[in-house]
């Protein structure tokens, strides 16, 4: 497996699809909320990172649907796409734990040389 | 028209840039997005909505561009070009060597692995009256496109499957040439064989990056028996053509009707002399003669080769690569026609700029997919939605 780091609207996009499948607005939409507003997604470059996800494996096609005329895809995560968000998941979670106990540890000693 | 119907002619006309086949799964489902993103009262898309579209509509004709050298046809004509097109290079410098050799002498082993010619140890007499000239200039630049060791360095490591180092070797020689003719002020236009030469070796670099089934290496070669019989054919036509007829061919005595037919021959010959002559290294106003001896043997090899060649999308695909660096040579040498002839810079950078889009190209297939692809990856998953 690919085990190099995500970029973040590649993980929003995953985190989005992680608890069951969506359509594009909702990914997008789904994004904008995860990330405080940070990360808008756009039509384009949301559907170019699906069609990269999807020739990595890592999305595929759910269903369909026609809601007031348009066309509705929906996208959901592939076994081999839940691994690589968890294997992300875990590389974060390791990084932000380490940068806390240091952090902590600065403050000790700042506090010590006060 | 209404505004609604303003904005989704607007997204549609941006949505064009995409692929056709991307469009016709994907041209509805996007829209749905766009319109569904869209402000209330929205007439035309926005600025940055619009160059986000082209941005993406470029990345995934880019990626389709990639996914097409992965199916199988594509596949196997770029593992079969990437390691027969350095040996048929090896194969024409070689007889260009002997061809050369046999007017001007061998020299010595240095000088033959440099490719210069003459008396024994001439390269090192002429290092030795102008070293800078000599060894930075004539003698490397013949070394790189006329000489015979990268082409045997090359041939060497496709065939044994070494695809990232021959792509890094294959992208090296045309930038070491440029680097030094450039830096020394030659002039590129006009020498459709060394032209040619760049243009195989930047065509190599790019299929060696592109086609991970050339890691098989030599293997690639043994698909079907009428690709080792095309083999044999384009080798026989390169290596005659090369140079190898003038050392086995003794001209016969002609009888004076046949002297006569040579000379029309000759006459009506000559208007055409350029390109061709030029890059088979035929002089001006040889080619009476050449028609003479070679125009049955090329005659024959074209039928061959077509007929072998066209025969299966593979060929087909295989051949229309061969066709590239040739092409562009012609091009060239078409452009080194003009009258008045183009300012020297104009010139360069009528040759350099195909080969640069090409190891440009080679880059970015590298930095694109090279990295998560293995020694023989059949095929990639489709696109959203083709499931």
């Amino acid at each position: 497996m690919n085990d190099r780091p995500l970029q973040e609207p590649t993980f929003l996009l995953l985190t989005a699809l992680a608890d069951g499948p969506q359509h594009g607005y909702g990914i997008m939409t789904d994004v904008d909320r995860i990330s405080a507003g940070r990360v808008k997604l756009r039509a384009g470059t949301l559907y170019a990172a699906l069609d990269r996800l999807a020739a990595e494996g890592l999305v595929e096609a759910d269903r369909e649907e026609v809601v007031d005329g348009r066309l509705r895809r929906y996208y959901r995560l592939t076994p081999p796409g839940g691994d690589r968000l968890a294997v992300e998941v875990e590389r974060l979670q390791h990084n932000a734990a380490a940068a806390a106990r240091r952090l902590k540890l600065r403050h000790r000693a700042m506090d010590g040389l006060v | 028209m209404t505004a609604t119907g303003d904005l989704e002619g607007g997204y549609r006309r941006l949505l064009r840039w995409y692929p056709t086949s991307y469009r016709g799964r994907h041209e509805e489902e996007i829209l749905g997005v766009l319109m569904a993103a869209a402000q209330p009262g929205q007439r035309r898309p926005a600025m940055r909505e619009s160059l986000d579209l082209l941005w993406s509509a470029l990345k995934i004709r880019v990626r389709t561009i990639l996914r097409g050298a992965d199916s199988q046809p594509w596949a196997a004509a770029l593992a079969f070009v990437a390691v027969l097109l350095p040996l048929l290079m090896l194969l024409l410098k070689l007889t260009i060597f002997l061809d050369r050799g046999a007017q001007y002498g061998f020299g010595t082993p240095a000088d033959i692995l440099i490719g210069a010619y003459g008396e024994p140890g001439s390269y090192a007499q002429s290092f030795q009256a102008n070293p800078y000239s000599v060894a930075l200039t004539g003698n490397v630049t013949d070394a790189l496109t006329a000489g015979p060791l990268p082409a045997l360095i090359l041939a060497v490591l496709a065939c044994l499957g070494r695809r990232r180092a021959a792509a890094i070797f294959a992208a090296f020689v045309p930038l070491a040439y440029l680097g030094i003719t450039l830096g020394n002020g030659y002039t590129l236009l006009g020498a459709p064989r060394t032209a040619v030469t760049l243009y195989a070796y930047g065509l190599e670099a790019l299929i060696l990056f592109a086609a991970p089934g050339a890691a098989r290496g030599w293997r690639a070669l043994r698909w079907r028996p009428s690709a080792l019989l095309a083999i044999a054919t384009v080798a026989a036509g390169v290596g005659m053509n090369g140079g190898l007829w003038r050392i086995f061919h003794v001209p016969p005595a002609f009888p004076a009707n046949v002297l006569g037919r040579a000379a029309r021959l000759r006459r009506l010959a000559n208007l055409p002399h350029g390109f061709i002559d030029r890059l088979f290294g035929v002089g001006a106003g040889q080619w009476g003669g050449w028609l003479l001896y070679q125009g049955l043997l090329v005659a024959i090899i074209v039928i061959a080769l077509v007929a072998l060649l066209v025969g299966s999308p593979v060929s087909r695909r295989a051949l229309s690569l061969f066709a590239v660096p040739f092409a562009l040579g012609a091009i060239i040498y078409l452009c080194s026609l003009i009258s008045p002839p183009l300012p020297a810079s104009v010139g360069n950078t009528l040759v350099v700029v195909p080969l640069l889009l090409m190891l440009l190209a080679a880059m970015v297939v590298s930095l694109g997919h090279g990295r998560n692809a293995g020694p023989d990856v059949p095929g990639r998953p489709a696109t959203p939605g083709a499931a």
